[in-house]
């Protein structure tokens, strides 16, 4: 039933995070193939973050991995030691955050950095990784590359210490780059620079990219497909242009909704949510949006929904599917 | 010339700083981060202050409040000049103007509770003390919808949409005329942000209060406001009110910021024309000569790089900072 033309290149199958005896990244299922960017959506603590530290092994001491594995390859990244993961990181798989200039050390210049991280892969002399990182500074869009190599980070932009990120991340043609908020930090014309880059790596490379988000933007921008999640878990996984036509989940309509639009009246009122997202010690035995959901029934307190197949690979975890009518016309 | 509906008057704004002697008595470089500005906000109105990191817009809020003397120009509150004014007229007319930042966990005292927050102003100010004041603080919390019994309660208590809830109950004590807004709701979470602008238009149409909104969410902006002005590197380059200026858009700046802006939608995001700026915003330290947008724009010739434009209107009502706009 899968539409799947390409075999995953990363797949992440039914992964749980366990903070403190509470399941903090609760049986997450996502695949993205090459040339693919997999968007992970949500609002602070809904584990995006956590799932996309697993993927490299970086996971903080408090939180523990009590099931699922993520398949690169074929190969289980959550089975391995630090030592094996070691290899695989930046080779295989790579991250970038959303703070450039706090991920960059401020006493090494710039160029050494992304000399480190290839040789740390490669076993090329110093002045072949130079020549390597010129020629990444180059494919990121750096003018000037010579002179930008040899500069400490704290005399660049932000948006050129992105590029750097990037460059340290991508210089050993790693298969996966896993991007945590990129442009956040960023301002709005420097965000286009960058997600245009990133599509052209996706295009020229064929990396595929798994983007941690919170701005529905930005997703509608360069994402194939869309995971929402919430409070720990997937509430809809869907192809992007399924997800925005047509939600199938109260919280992914809701959020849509809230999104000031184009068509809107000045200052009308826009939906809302209410309430907060509920803390790990809050979390019920039933569906976790349950309490701030306008479809709630006493079956969706007691019962947690699994992810329903809708077709075309549209994906949804919720008991009441069939009413999102009447949240359109919450909405509305 | 004073026009006693406008609660904000700005002439001729200019901020600089750095210049004289720096280190071992040596003139540093001036930073031009406000060049000559003028601006006037109405009794109830929002104008929209949109910009990048760098362009200006804090230092100029920080000069409307009086935390920042500018160098030269008027800022009148109310009819009341604020720069030049001593300690106790300034105080006076602070009364009038408030600020709402981004950080609501930075805004707050962590040690207050937020009953004593929101109190303070009124406590400053002599206006309220004992049961009034108990009262008045259990009633600001319900205008920005929070419970009375939550004045007891700290901040880490609660999340951070009920947090700028607080900030706005606070900056609305003394009743001010305008309340200058920094990003108000950039730190939210999307859900909340909802809310919150909610309030903030809510408490608008029953206190009349004007907001000067600063901000680069370009949808964010449309949706709350009248009026948008758009600063780079210092100096206003285009304002407009709303439906003027995101129905014709003409600066080739507010064109680029506005095609930058992702719409949350990917049938419209992925048709619209892109223009992507290249480069960086050079700094206001070392300023461009002519157009200071002239380094990035696509429509730069050489007149550009010569002669600054100046603000001109438009037939629609627009003032455009460009020759070739």
């Amino acid at each position: 039933m899968e539409m799947q033309v390409t075999d995953p290149l990363l797949s992440v199958d039914s992964l749980t995070i366990d903070i403190g005896g509470a399941n903090v990244v609760d049986d997450v299922s996502f695949s993205v193939a090459p040339g693919k960017v997999m968007a992970l959506v949500g609002e602070s603590g809904c584990g995006k973050s956590l799932t996309s530290y697993a993927m490299l092994g970086l996971l903080p001491p408090a939180a523990r991995r009590t099931a699922g594995r993520i398949l690169l390859q074929g190969e289980d990244l959550a089975a391995m030691t630090e030592r094996q993961f070691r290899k695989a990181r930046g080779k295989d798989i790579s991250i970038i955050f959303q703070e450039p200039t706090a991920s960059l050390d401020p006493l090494t210049t710039v160029g050494a950095q992304i000399v480190e991280a290839y040789r740390a892969h490669h076993g090329a002399s110093r002045a072949q990784a130079y020549e390597q990182a010129r020629q990444m500074l180059v494919d990121v869009g750096i003018a000037d590359p010579d002179r930008r190599l040899h500069q400490y980070p704290f005399e660049l932009s932000g948006g050129m210490c992105q590029r750097i990120m990037i460059s340290i991340a991508l210089i050993c043609g790693p298969r996966v780059l896993v991007a945590d908020e990129p442009t956040t930090a960023l301002d709005v014309t420097i965000q286009a620079q960058i997600l245009d880059l990133m599509k052209k790596l996706v295009a020229d490379r064929g990396t595929a990219i798994v983007l941690i988000t919170h701005d529905m933007g930005v997703v509608a921008d360069i994402a194939d497909d869309v995971a929402v999640m919430y409070a720990g878990r997937i509430a809809e996984i869907a192809p992007v242009h399924a997800l925005f036509q047509a939600p199938k989940h109260p919280y992914t309509a809701l959020l849509l909704a809230s999104v000031p639009k184009l068509e809107d009246a000045p200052k009308a009122d826009l939906a809302t949510i209410e309430g907060t997202v509920p803390t790990p010690n809050e979390f019920g035995v039933g569906c976790r949006f349950a309490d701030r959901c306008p479809l709630v029934t006493d079956k969706c307190r007691r019962e947690q929904p699994p992810l329903f197949d809708c077709g075309g690979g549209h994906r949804s975890a919720c008991w009441h599917i069939d009413r999102m009518v009447e949240i359109c016309e919450v909405a509305a | 010339m004073s026009d006693t509906n406008n609660v904000l008057e700005i002439r001729d704004v200019t901020v600089h700083f750095g210049g004289r002697g720096g280190l071992l008595g040596k003139a540093g470089p001036v930073v031009k981060a406000v060049n000559g500005v003028n601006l006037d906000i109405g009794r109830g109105e929002t104008v929209a202050l949109v910009g990048e990191s760098g362009c200006g817009k804090s230092t100029l809020s920080n000069t409307i409040v009086g935390l920042q003397p500018p160098n030269s120009g008027s800022v009148r509150i109310g009819g009341e000049e604020v720069v030049g004014a001593d300690r106790r007229k300034l105080n006076d007319i602070r009364r009038k103007v408030q600020m709402i930042f981004q950080d609501p966990a930075l805004s707050l005292d962590p040690r207050s509770t937020i009953g004593a927050t929101i109190a303070e102003p009124l406590i400053v100010r002599r206006i309220a003390k004992g049961k009034a004041l108990t009262e008045r603080v259990a009633m600001l919390l319900q205008q920005v919808g929070l419970r009375p019994e939550h004045a007891d309660r700290y901040p880490h208590q609660f999340s951070g949409g009920q947090r700028q809830r607080v900030v706005i109950a606070r900056a609305l004590a003394l009743e001010p005329d305008l309340v200058i807004c920094d990003e108000p709701v950039s730190a939210l979470d999307v859900s909340v942000r909802a809310q919150v602008l909610n309030l903030l238009v809510a408490l608008q149409k029953r206190m009349g209060v004007s907001y000067l909104f600063v901000s680069h969410d370009l949808g964010v902006v449309r949706h709350i406001c009248d009026r948008v002005v758009v600063m780079y590197l210092g100096r206003f380059v285009e304002m407009a009110d709303r439906d003027t200026f995101f129905s014709s858009p003409k600066h080739p700046y507010t064109r680029a910021l506005m095609s930058a802006v992702p719409e949350a939608d990917p049938m419209i995001q992925r048709s619209k024309e892109r223009i992507i700026l290249h480069g960086e915003l050079p700094s206001p330290a070392n300023m461009p000569s002519g157009c200071p947008f002239h380094t990035r724009c696509p429509l730069a010739t050489e007149i550009c790089s010569e002669v600054r434009p100046e603000l001109t209107p438009r037939p629609d009502g627009a003032l455009v900072a460009c020759h070739h706009a």
